[in-house]
């Protein structure tokens, strides 16, 4: 046979064109110590896959390998969406005249590449081509996962797929694990440089260590930072003991985080957020949001040097500041509805991220609007007027370069929405986007300097 | 990562010391100066008022030579006889041992200190070798030649061979390693040192919720390094050959 075949040092060697069930396989991807994986087309359909073969008994560990790949199938058969991989089946090799007889091999959706291979083509110290678009997808698979009650446990660029749409998969569920209250347990593996630092002094039980959903959004910031800066890590060093020192050091409050300089402003205070030295960092769904409007906001790159204010105030000792005292300050009054006066272009639905306050219409469930969007958010810059979850409003324009707010998980913004509010001398307020999910299409709003 | 434990044993009436160095910390050691304490204690009236000083430094450590005319050195008590010689005056030379033991040779003999550095890393058994991007690394990786690695393998031995589920006693470890030629001389008290340093440092074991067994640490060991596959059965061949055993 002329087609490439895997050369020695492959863990399961499987000739091209070897049928496995209704597979054929058509080219070797990648091997391990105790699998490989290969490129194959289903003979019925015509569709591509990725087969994982896990080499047979009596390799060493193999009933852990195997376990790994029925979680891997088992949590495809039940999460369903549109940014993770799907497992499609597990076969095992029967043909005894094989070496590789018994093999057990996992089928999944074939990707054209991992945003490791997009690293490696790309300019060192340049994000990669869609880089913001790439991390809003990934928010968007994490979210999904911890919404359900699930955490990767082994997030990183190699383990991100791309698929030939150009979008995003995350992939590798091996380490999947099933969250247990605030966190899961799952077996002490990973890569270094993707761990939280709360992890290397983590304790081992029976069941393994403590996973949470806050070990992925670290993993994500690494990831972030990856890609904006072309593959740097946020933190310094040339080897991954190095780098995981440093984190260390900088999760101990000897050392502040130096990220690189020429990220860029909003990615970086994307970053600081995953990159939280407690465990308490944003959930992956406020970082969706906040991914989706540094995605989105007009003109980002320039914006590098027009805003240095704003890599000032994403210093992380302030972002835990900020919300603290916009909460208060959005506590002060209550009042009623807002009721449009004039027709707007947008409806806007006020969301309060701290959940017990989604049910309750009530004084201290209530959120302010602000008077002037580009002053300081403080007690005399705040309307009569009070807006509760789930509110709808009626904006007209947003405002991009607005003083910053940030919600109680330190997801801030400097953007905000003129809505209309009938007792206001003016006839509207502000309302900072970090209170509501909506992102509507708007003019943008010209104001009196 | 770049955790480091600091041991002087007790000598002439003093009390052992430990000392815990994290990322990125540092520590001198000598005799100390009056308005100079140095928080590593050696009190023999030949040891410099400050001999040098450790340093963290990733999965291993550097050593600084502050004396003026006396060699450090430093053995791997492990290493078969490995030793690393760090001259009067050298700045942060690396040592890469898990177990060190720093020497500095006085009149009356030689006076030193232990430094564990736990946190070398090794490449997870089951994963790729990585062209690009990041290894898979586990993050309780153990050494396989070290002497904790043996009584490691030596309590799972009964269960990797299904004779057993009994998790053998301090003693019978003892006569079971005495035969390898790392182990001539190991003794019960060894065997605990090398039984706590795994389960509190280097895979950092959790009690179980219900305490109700003093010897949990050992039966947690098992049970964990079973699971994990940090044990396997192709380990039992470090072991020396015994008869019940064939």
């Amino acid at each position: 046979m002329s087609m490439p075949t895997a050369g020695t040092g492959w863990a399961v060697r499987v000739p091209t064109g070897y049928r496995v069930g209704p597979w054929e396989v058509t080219a070797p991807i990648a091997t391990g110590n105790f699998g490989s994986v290969y490129a194959a087309r289903h003979t019925g359909t015509g569709t591509d896959a990725a087969l994982k073969f896990i080499a047979p008994p009596p390799t060493a560990r193999h009933a852990e390998l195997v376990e790994l790949a029925e979680r891997e199938v088992a949590f495809s058969r039940q999460a369903d969406h549109e940014h993770l991989v799907t497992a499609l089946d597990t076969l095992v090799v029967d043909d005894p005249g094989q070496p590789f007889h018994g093999a057990v091999v996992l089928v999944m959706e074939r990707a054209e590449r991992s945003l490791q291979d997009l690293l490696d083509e790309g300019d060192a110290g340049r994000p990669v081509p869609g880089a913001g678009r790439l991390v809003m997808q990934i928010c968007a698979g994490l979210a999904y996962l911890h919404a359900n009650g699930w955490v990767h446990g082994d997030l990183k660029p190699s383990n991100v797929l791309i698929m030939a749409d150009g979008s995003v998969r995350l992939a590798d569920f091996g380490l999947i694990t099933r969250l247990d209250g605030t966190h899961g347990y799952g077996p002490p593996l990973g890569s270094p440089d993707y761990q939280p630092p709360e992890q290397w002094t983590e304790c081992l039980g029976e069941r393994g260590i403590h996973i949470r959903p806050a070990s992925d959004v670290w993993a994500l910031g690494v990831t972030a930072h990856q890609m904006q800066t072309g593959g740097s890590f946020p933190f310094p060093g040339g080897t991954p003991g190095a780098r995981v020192a440093a984190a260390q050091e900088f999760a101990a409050g000897r050392a502040p985080l130096r990220l690189q300089g020429d990220i860029d402003p909003g990615w970086r205070g994307f970053v600081e957020l995953c990159l939280a030295p407690g465990t308490d960092r944003p959930p992956a769904s406020a970082l969706l949001q906040h991914a989706q409007r540094l995605a989105s906001e007009p003109g980002r790159p320039p914006a590098r040097r027009r805003r240095p204010r704003l890599r000032r105030l994403l210093v992380p000792g302030l972002l835990v500041a900020v919300p603290a005292a916009a909460g208060g300050v959005w506590l002060l009054t209550a009042g009623e509805d807002p009721t449009p006066r004039t027709p707007a272009a947008a409806t806007v639905t006020v969301f309060n991220a701290e959940v017990p306050c989604q049910e309750q219409r009530v004084r201290a469930c209530s959120l302010g609007l602000a008077l002037d969007p580009r002053k300081n958010y403080a007690a005399d810059n705040v309307s009569q007027h009070r807006v509760w979850h789930g509110d709808r409003l009626a904006a007209d324009c947003v405002l991009y370069e607005g003083s910053r707010v940030a919600d109680e998980y330190g997801v801030g913004s400097t953007t905000w929405y003129r809505v209309a509010v009938a007792a206001e001398p003016g006839g509207h307020a502000w309302l900072p986007a970090v209170r509501t999910h909506d992102a509507p299409t708007l003019p943008v709003c010209v104001l009196p300097r | 990562m770049g955790t480091l434990l600091v041991h002087v044993p007790p000598v002439d009436g003093r009390p052992p010391l430990s000392l815990h160095l994290s990322a990125g910390e540092r520590a001198q050691f000598g005799r100390g100066a009056p308005g100079h304490p140095v928080p590593i204690v050696l009190a023999d009236p030949a040891v410099p008022r400050i001999a040098g000083e450790i340093a963290t430094a990733e999965t291993y450590w550097h050593l600084s030579n502050l004396s003026r005319d006396q060699n450090l050195v430093v053995e791997n008590p492990e290493g078969a006889g490995e030793y690393i010689r760090v001259a009067p005056r050298r700045l942060s030379a690396p040592v890469p041992f898990e177990f060190s033991r720093v020497v500095l040779a006085t009149r009356t003999g030689a006076v030193g200190f232990q430094v564990y550095a736990p946190d070398h890393s090794y490449l997870d058994v089951t994963a790729a070798v990585p062209e690009s991007g990041a290894a898979t690394v586990s993050p309780f990786s153990l050494d396989e030649q070290a002497t904790y690695f043996l009584v490691l393998t030596a309590l799972c031995e009964p269960r990797l061979r299904d004779q057993d589920v009994a998790v053998p006693t301090t003693p019978q470890i003892v006569r079971r390693l005495r035969p390898h030629p790392q182990c001539r001389t190991i003794s019960a008290s060894a065997v605990g040192f090398h039984i706590d340093y795994l389960a509190s440092t280097k895979l950092r074991i959790r009690p179980p919720d219900q305490q109700e067994r003093l010897d949990w640490k050992r039966g947690t060991l098992v049970s964990v390094a079973l699971r994990f596959g940090l044990v396997r059965e192709e380990h039992l061949a470090l072991l020396p050959r015994s008869a019940e055993a064939r």
